[in-house]
Order: C-alpha cells, then structure tokens, then sequence
C-alpha cells in the first residue's frame, strides 16, 4: 500500500510544563487508508508517547475522538487523511478547557446533560407487572432522529453561542431534552421546562447552526432547538395563568 | 477511618474560540450579525417612540422631528435600521421553516393567534419604518 509523508501540528498542553498551548510538529508516514486518528495513534506509539488524546471504539460511534482538524470539528476516527492536503492541523475542541494536549474537560458538558433530565418522567410509575410502556414506530419516529446523538460535542465545539456565553446548556443536551418532551412514554415536559426556559436555556440560540452542520450522526440539533422554543413558549403561555407577579 | 481528602483539580488551559470565530468564517459573521439586529431595532425602537410624541406635540413638533430626521446622518441610520430589520425578518422566517410546527410530534400545535402575534409586531415595525421612509422621501405628503 502506498505510504505518504505528512506533516501534523498537534497542538500540546502539558500542565506541568506549559504555561500556554502550543503547536508541536510531526512528520508520519500515513497509509492510504489512514485517518487522523490513525496518524496519532502512530504518534503516540512510536514517535513521541507523551502525547494524549481520547479515542475508543475507532468506527463513529463511540464519540471520543471528536477534534478540530484544520479548524473544523471532527471525528477522528472518520477524518481520512487522504482529504486533506498539506499539514494538516490537530486541536483539541474549542469551547472546552484543555486538561492535556488533546484531551478537553468535559465535566461541564456533562453537568449540561444531566440538567435537562434526559430520562423518561412519569407522574405517576406503572407497577412492573403491569408491563412495559408501549410505543408505535410512528410514535418512535417523532423523535428517534434526536436520540441518536453519540455525546461527541463536537456540536459544542462549533457554537458560536458557547464561545460568547460559555454557561448556554448548548445544542446536544437541549436536543436531548426535546428528545424526552415528545416521547410518547415521557410526562416530564414540565420538569425540564425551568431550564429549557432559562437565561442560558432555548432562547440563548441563535441558530447560526453551526451545530447541525458538524453533527456527525446528523441528528440537527438546530432544530431541535427552534422546536423547542416553540414548545416552550406554549408550555409558558399554559402556565401564565397560575404565575404571581408580585 | 477519616474520609480521603478531595482530589485537586488539575490545571487546564483556558477553552478557546471557535477557529474562524467571530468574523472569519461565514456562518459566525451570521450570528455577529443577527446579534448586532437587536442594537440598530433599538435605536428605531426609540426613533419611533420619538416620532410618536413629536406627533402627539402638534404639527410643529412633527414638522421639526421630520426636518431632524432627513439629516444625511439620521436618514443613513434610518435606512440601516430597515437593512437590519429586514435581515432579521428573513433569518425568523428561515427558523420558522425550520421548526416546522406541524411536524412536532406528539405536541400540540400552536394556535394560529399565537404565530400571528409573533409576527404582527415585526410586520408592524417594518411597515411604519418604511411609511417613515417615504414620508422622508417626500413620496407620501
């Protein structure tokens, strides 16, 4: 199989030594059929083995390998090096705080997550043997495209929003939580409502949509989010009545 | 046994912005855009109200308010307002499309009021800015 040689700036960040991030070269003999993850693995395992970078099931699923490459967000695992000419750039993703070379902090992403309760709510709990909750593939249908997120964040990367207000829930957990409002099994609308209508809630968006364009599984958060400024809105328009204003 | 001392953080580097953040890459110049829409709306907002009460002064106020108003200065405003306005009914309108209520799965869809008074208010700002327009214009008298 054909070799290539491939120049990489990987930028580095190590906290015991580094005050600020900054660009290290490599050079790679690259197969035809490499992707960028590849090519760092390689690094990795016979260049320089300091370096860090996440990365697990190597097929787009998983969502750890998610990196800028040229500036944009990707998954590494499904970024062919054969696409790109010249040296080919690798960040860790933006709008995250770099723990070590390629590897992002995502305790806050995942607090994110976490806040829209993405679990089925029920008011009231069916008994266990009264047996499971039912669904149509129509009724699956409604928001099966919204649940096939892999929590890659490269959605999180890419919003211009994140960059001028870092505490915006963002695109992957607010889809997540439209994904639970029209599940058919789910009664939770109202639960997830606070922070669906907070300052850092829906209305944060303004759907440069960015977001949907870089989504790998092609699961649109962008619109997950104008729908769910319309359901919100309803669902604000249904309480009015039963708020104080004092 | 005490219980084992909280591990402490490492230091991380400050997160950075999107590359091409925020005029380099055209999408992000959408978004400084579409934000920038809620500055130049205000100032038509406040223009507008300023008509209003030249209006509720007599003929002189008015006449006085339209003459501060067909300034080179204040009629390049004007007409920035109306761009901006403009771009900003085109982008509601391109996420309304993209919401597409009638496919919202099991939620009820909304009211047909509840559209039309989102958009009445805008609707209205345009008509009036463009009335202005024309008045400073001289073709409506």
């Amino acid at each position: 199989m054909q070799l290539r040689k491939v120049k990489f700036e990987v930028l580095r960040f190590r906290p015991e030594q580094d005050q600020v991030p900054v660009f290290q070269s490599y050079e790679v003999e690259c197969m035809e059929d490499w992707v960028v993850l590849d090519a760092l693995n390689a690094i990795k395992d016979d260049v320089d083995p300091t370096l860090s970078h996440r990365w697990s099931c190597r097929m787009g699923v998983c969502g750890s390998c998610g990196m800028l490459v040229n500036g944009r967000p990707v998954l590494t695992c499904a970024a062919f090096v054969r696409n790109y000419s010249g040296t080919i750039r690798v960040e860790p993703l933006s709008n995250f705080p770099i723990v070590r070379d390629l590897v992002v902090d995502l305790d806050g992403f995942v607090d994110k997550l976490k806040s829209v309760k993405p679990w089925i709510i029920r008011k009231i709990e069916k008994d266990l043997a009264e047996g499971e909750y039912r669904q149509s593939p129509e009724q699956l249908d409604e928001f099966k495209q919204f649940s096939m997120c892999i929590n890659c964040a490269l959605c999180y990367a890419a919003c211009p929003v994140l960059a001028n207000e870092p505490e915006f829930v963002g695109p992957a957990a607010l889809a997540l939580g439209h994904r639970y409002n029209l599940d058919s099994r789910d009664e939770g609308n109202a639960e997830r409502f606070e922070r669906f209508d907070s300052h850092d809630g829906v209305y944060a968006c303004s759907y440069a949509n960015e977001c949907s364009q870089v989504c790998p599984k092609h699961v649109d958060p962008a619109m997950a989010i104008q729908q769910a400024k319309l359901t919100d809105f309803l669902q604000w328009a249904k309480l009015l009545p039963k708020r104080s204003f004092t | 046994m005490s219980a084992p001392a909280a591990a402490e953080k490492t230091r991380t580097a400050p997160a950075r912005a999107p590359a091409g953040f925020p005029f380099g890459f055209y999408r992000y110049r959408n978004y400084v855009l579409f934000a920038s829409t809620s500055v130049f709306m205000g100032l038509g907002c406040i223009g507008l109200l300023e008509g209003l009460f030249a209006l509720g002064h007599g003929p002189d106020a008015w006449n006085a308010w339209l003459a501060h108003m067909a300034r080179p200065f204040d009629l390049a405003l004007s007409l920035l307002v109306l761009a901006f306005t403009l771009y900003f009914v085109f982008r509601f309108g391109w996420v309304g499309r993209k919401i597409g209520a009638g496919r919202i799965g099991p939620l009820p869809r909304p009211p047909l009021p509840l559209p039309v008074l989102g958009v009445a208010p805008l609707g209205g700002f345009v008509v009036l800015w463009l009335v202005l327009l024309a008045i400073l214009g001289g073709l409506l008298p």
